[in-house]
Formats: structure tokens, sequence, C-alpha cells
């Protein structure tokens, strides 16, 4: 068995206290590169008091079988960088959505999130034994889809026009990936000589 | 009545407080080698706000007895030990045990609490059996409870799903008499 397997070389996902998770998340939405390619509602910005109420009594009610949420945090400097997080699981049919965001603006584009992004997938596949993981991600958002394909998602369908802003129409792309494909990235990256 | 009751020759049990035991916790949690081993629920993280709240109820009721393991060299918390759902008509309790600390893995401290926490269930308690699953990735685990008395009695097939894999779960049980027979010589 895997030993590790919320675990890597530079990011592990970990429980966060309500305290630093609500401290974070009120200066990370300040910044609208994290914020607008997150969420489609319109960016609200809230108190430092309300994230406290809100996240305090969200993570004080534990885990529950509807979503599970990791904060990222660093190995070398146990820093909390981001959040990852699965919502929407229906266990009939073993699908979930998936999110994640980089908080912390010198972490993005260095391979962190893809690291926390391919933790999360083993979590999904080899411990709650879903089936496939899914996504929505912006169309101008073409740096998270790099990372995406990187960890084996592939474009399953396009909501055209889905958001409007600043006057311009952007897409949502679906994309998803199945637990034998993961599981066939993982194999290749353990024998780089063989072909995929 | 000379020896203490919650301690053994390499630890001793101990009821701990929520703030010690929530931090512990909270960190060894964070090792799903660990999770995988102690529990056949999926592995998860939790803050030790979450953990603090579950340990302030946790020995409430009297059909649960959770303590911390204690080295006796050192007095370091290592791992916890715990009757859950004691069934007092029946004279049976489940009983669970996790070291945390894994450099204290595979060397006897578990097995030394399993006895301390035997001599409670059954003298103290005056239960009749105890019960307790475990996995069939973890003959380490298996090895211990057979050193202590435990018996094989029974097996749910292929009851984990674990990296794409099929493991059983076993089940072993003491029975208070097999345990007399072989701590106090006497059959009761």
């Amino acid at each position: 068995m895997n030993p590790s397997l919320l675990r890597g070389p530079f990011v592990c996902l970990a429980a966060v206290e309500p305290e630093e998770i609500a401290n974070a998340f009120f200066r990370w939405k300040h910044d609208m590169d994290y914020y607008l390619p997150l969420d489609s509602d319109p960016p609200t910005l809230f108190s430092l008091h309300q994230h406290k109420s809100w996240e305090g009594k969200w993570l004080e009610r534990g885990p529950s079988n509807d979503n599970f949420f990791f904060g990222i945090r660093t190995i070398a400097e146990d820093k909390l960088i981001g959040f990852i997080a699965i919502m929407s699981i229906a266990w009939q049919h073993g699908d979930c959505y998936i999110a994640i965001g980089i908080g912390e603006a010198e972490y993005r584009s260095k391979g962190y999130g893809s690291e926390a992004m391919n933790l999360m997938l083993g979590f999904c596949f080899n411990e709650l034994n879903l089936r496939r993981v899914s996504l929505t991600v912006y169309d101008f958002n073409e740096r998270a889809q790099r990372s995406y394909h990187k960890n084996g998602f592939v474009l399953e369908g396009r909501i055209r026009d889905a958001v409007k802003r600043d006057g311009q129409r952007w897409s949502w792309l679906c994309m998803g990936v199945l637990r034998q494909e993961w599981l066939a990235l993982q194999a290749a990256a353990a024998n780089p000589g063989e072909q995929p | 009545m000379s020896t203490p009751l919650l301690q053994g020759e390499l630890v001793r049990l101990v009821v701990d407080t929520p703030e010690i035991l929530a931090e512990s916790h909270a960190r060894w949690a964070l090792d799903s080698e660990y999770w995988r081993l102690m529990d056949w629920s999926r592995a998860y993280t939790f803050s030790k706000r979450m953990m603090q709240t579950w340990f302030e109820t946790v020995n409430e009721k009297n059909t649960g007895f959770f303590f911390s393991i204690y080295t006796l060299a050192e007095n370091r918390l290592i791992g916890d030990i715990g009757l859950d759902g004691v069934n007092w008509s029946c004279g049976d309790s489940y009983v669970g045990i996790a070291i945390g600390e894994r450099d204290l893995w595979g060397k006897g401290y578990g097995t030394d609490a399993m006895r301390v926490l035997l001599r409670f269930a059954f003298q103290e308690l005056n239960l009749r059996r105890v019960t307790l699953n475990v996995f069939g990735y973890n003959p380490r685990a298996i090895q211990s409870y057979l050193k202590v008395g435990f018996q094989p009695e029974g097996c749910q097939r292929q009851f984990l799903l674990r990296d794409g894999q099929r493991y059983d779960v076993f089940y072993m049980g003491i029975l208070r008499s097999e345990w007399a027979e072989r701590y106090l010589n006497n059959t009761d």
C-alpha cells in the first residue's frame, strides 16, 4: 500500500484550523487573479469576522460524506498556500467535482498545484475508490488547463458563453479524468522508459 | 490488588485532556498509513479544533473507555487504546488500538498496552469477552493480538478496497476464561 497517500515531495494535504483558513481566505480573496477564475459569482469580499464565523462553523462539524476539504501546505516551510476540495460526490456513480486554488501568488505556476491535484486524485481513486473526477475551468485560464492536462484530465465539453464579465463572454470547459487513465499515468511516471 | 491496574511493563494508560489529545491526533492523522492500519473508513485529516470537539465527549457514555498510551521510560504519549461499544447485557466489547508515533511501531508497546487493557476489561469491568477486527494487510497487528491471546474467529472476505486491491477483515476475540488461564493461572 502507498504509505503516504496525502504527502508528496513538495506539498501535503492537511486539515486546517478554522482560524488559519479564515485568515487565508480573507486575504486571498482580495487578489482577483485568485478569485475571478475560481468562481462565477460576482466577487464579493467579506469581513474577517464573517469568514471566521463561517469557516469556524463549517470546519468544526468535521468530515461529511458529501465533501472533503484539505489545505495545501508546503513540506519545506509548512506554509498554507492553497486549498483543494471535492464536492457533489455521487457515490452511486463514483463521480465527484474537484476544485483547487493556490492563494499565495508566489507559489503559482511552480508545480505545487499540480502536485496537490495528483495527491488528491490518489485520494479519490485509491481511498474513496471513485470512478471519475470532474471539474470545470474557464477557457481563459490556460495555466490551470495545462496543469489539469498534466494530471490526466481531458476536455469533455464546453458550456459556451457561460459567463459574462467586463462585457465579454467566456466559456466553461468541462474536464474529467477516469481512474484507469490516472493509474496509467502513474505507472508511466514510475517507469519513464516505457511508453504509456 | 498490588499492581497498578493501568500500568504494564512498558506503558501505562491515562485518561488525557482533550487539548493534548487534539494536538497529537491531528498530527498522527496526517500519516495516511497510520490511518489505514487503524480504521476502515477513508483516511482523512483533522484539525485540532475538530479533534478536541470529539474528545470532549468521548468518555461521557458508559459504553466507551478511551485511554492514551504513555511510555513508562520517557512518559511520552505514543498512541491510544480503548473499549468501544461495550455491550453490558452480553458482557462483550470491541477494542481498538493505534500507535501514532511511527518510531515505536513493532517494539512491543501496543502488545503491552493491550495486555493492560484486557486486565482492565476482565478484572475491573468484569466483561465476558473482548472482540476486535484487524485488516488483512496488517500482519504486525495480527501477530501482536495472537501473542496476547486473541483467537481468530471469522473473516469478512474482500471487505476492504485500497489502492485497487481487495483485503479481508478478520475478527478476533478472547474470552475471560482464556485470558484468566493465560494471565491468572485460574479459570475462575
